[in-house]
């Protein structure tokens, strides 16, 4: 910023300045050291402040550095005094006439615009200044400044000082608001305009708005949009802006009724909730729209594919396929045994079952077993019977 | 379970009475919905046990089929698979028309007879299904 300023000022300053010097002195050097040193000379006010940095402002090739120099933030108020003094031919002459509207003054000659446009100049490079040190009472700087521009103007110095003070303070809220982002001001804005005429048909659209809406749930959102929902909006913000009037007694909610219905929803209730949700829903307007709501209903699957969509399954895979922990109350020898690991290898080759519903399965076979654990300990003795029986019918032989 | 208990609006002129949604909140008291007839309200009732005792036949029949476990165990387990409600066991279910609940013709994807199903192609409500011809 100081760069460009320093350039866009070095190449107007020969017209401006020379206008500025013509007028009451009517010098026309053209060279950049004296007409620095004559452009401080011109306002006294300037002058008396900017003793520390005169000297420094002999050349325009100074002129970089010093402006380099003043962007360091210990010079502030010697930044804005002396840019001050740099930057009045900045600007273009649709803003000076913008200045002449604000601060109200006589239409006077070519002196006029010359301090209006240090005055704006001085706006622009105060709020730029101040924005880092942004306080809610205006910068004792720019009270500094305004003053000693109010002191370079030929009109009653402290009329002058309060209109630019109040611009600042203008200009400071108006900065403030927009960095909290406050949006609101635009439909305060609208809010404040005035209508007129073009109410009334509004108003008595509405009515017919509402009747229809119950019926026709696809159009009747068609009326609500555009302008006519800000509208209803401001004014619902309209409704409840005002203080209370305290006319009519406030009752206690009632809470009592709430946990009744929650405990037994009728079907009388759950039919009015089906109905509600029919009704805000609007048919789809579109394909994508019909997708997206068959997709809601689990009617079409989500994409990218999620193989696992059904299944929520946390448990990892070597739980699945290594089930001997189950067979520890299984007796380790035996046809039981041997049966038992089968159905293990089987389950751990199954993908649709869940690990649960495998255990389930090895525990009903274990409770199974267990009951009839009287049934095999008799078949294990008549076993052992007939083996020993023919045993012994072979040893005979 | 293929059986789906829901029914469409019947597009078929035969089949206007057909069976209407049952209502799926478990509310108290009476709750009427229609099949098409008895015999597939039967089939309906036959799935719903099948579906319930599904696991414990297949473990008694694994105890059944197989010579590792000594016969007697297998034995029992016969005993046991034989005293389970007769409706319980699969074999039973029949796949009727979901529509009209014809016992025959029935094609599979479909779930549909052959009839129903060729008067929903022929008014082109059956999706990605054109008349051959070849």
């Amino acid at each position: 910023m100081w760069s460009r300023v320093s350039a866009v000022g070095s190449r107007r300053s020969g017209a401006c300045r020379c206008r500025l010097l013509s007028y009451p002195w009517g010098a026309q050097d053209r060279g950049p050291g004296s007409k620095t040193q004559k452009c401080f000379s011109t306002s006294t006010g300037f002058y008396n402040k900017e003793d520390e940095s005169a000297t420094s402002t002999d050349s325009s090739g100074e002129k970089a550095s010093e402006n380099q120099e003043k962007a360091t933030p210990g010079n502030a108020k010697k930044n804005l005094l002396n840019i001050i003094s740099e930057m009045k031919v900045e600007l273009s002459s649709k803003k000076t006439f913008q200045i002449l509207k604000t601060l109200k003054t006589k239409e006077q000659t070519k002196d006029q615009p010359e301090s209006m446009e240090s005055a704006s100049s001085m706006f622009q490079k105060a709020t730029a200044d101040s924005k880092a040190k942004r306080s809610k009472p205006l910068n004792p700087e720019l009270v500094e400044a305004a003053s000693a521009v109010a002191s370079s103007l030929p009109f009653d110095r402290k009329q002058t000082v309060s209109d630019l003070l109040a611009q600042l303070r203008k200009h400071e809220e108006a900065t403030d608001a927009q960095k909290k982002g406050e949006t609101t001001n635009i439909s305060n804005v609208i809010a404040d305009m005035k209508i007129g005429k073009r109410r009334l048909t509004r108003g008595v659209s509405r009515p017919s708005s509402q009747i229809s809406f119950d019926d026709d749930d696809g159009q009747g959102d068609m009326f609500q949009t555009g302008v006519l929902s800000e509208f209803a909006g401001s004014k619902r913000r309209g409704l409840h802006l005002g203080r209370r009037l305290n006319i009519f007694p406030v009752s206690p909610t009632v809470t009592e009724g709430t946990p009744e219905a929650e405990s037994s929803p009728s079907l009388w209730d759950l039919e009015l909730a089906n109905q509600i949700a029919a009704v805000n829903q609007k048919p789809p307007r579109n394909g994508f729209e019909e997708m997206i709501q068959w997709t809601k209903e689990g009617k079409l699957w989500e994409f990218p594919i999620n193989n696992e969509a059904g299944i929520e399954d946390d448990v990892e895979f070597h739980e699945h396929i290594f089930l001997d922990k189950y067979l520890e109350d299984f007796p380790k020898q035996g046809p039981i045994r041997h049966f038992m690991e089968l159905v293990t290898c089987g389950l751990s080759k199954n993908p649709y079952l869940s690990v649960k519903q495998k255990a389930e399965h090895i525990e009903w076979f274990r409770d199974y077993f267990q009951e009839k654990e009287e049934l095999l300990k008799e078949i294990d003795d008549h076993e052992k019977e007939t083996d020993i029986s023919l045993e012994k019918k072979s040893l005979s032989k | 379970m293929r059986q789906t208990g829901k029914m469409a609006a019947s597009v078929l002129g035969w089949a206007l009475r057909a069976a209407r949604q049952i209502f799926p909140l478990p509310c108290r008291g009476q709750v009427r919905g229609y099949y098409v007839d008895w015999r597939m309200l039967r089939d309906v009732k036959r799935r719903k046990m099948a579906y319930e005792y599904a696991d414990e036949r297949l473990r008694i029949n694994a105890l059944r089929k197989n010579n590792i476990l000594p016969k007697e165990l297998q034995e029992i387990a016969d005993k046991e698979i034989a005293a389970l409600p007769r409706d319980s066991c699969p074999v039973r279910i029949r796949n009727r028309c979901v529509l009209t609940s014809r016992p025959r013709g029935v094609k599979r994807r479909w779930r549909l007879s052959r009839i129903v199903f060729r008067h929903l192609a022929d008014h082109s409500q059956m999706s990605g299904i054109q008349r051959a011809m070849w």
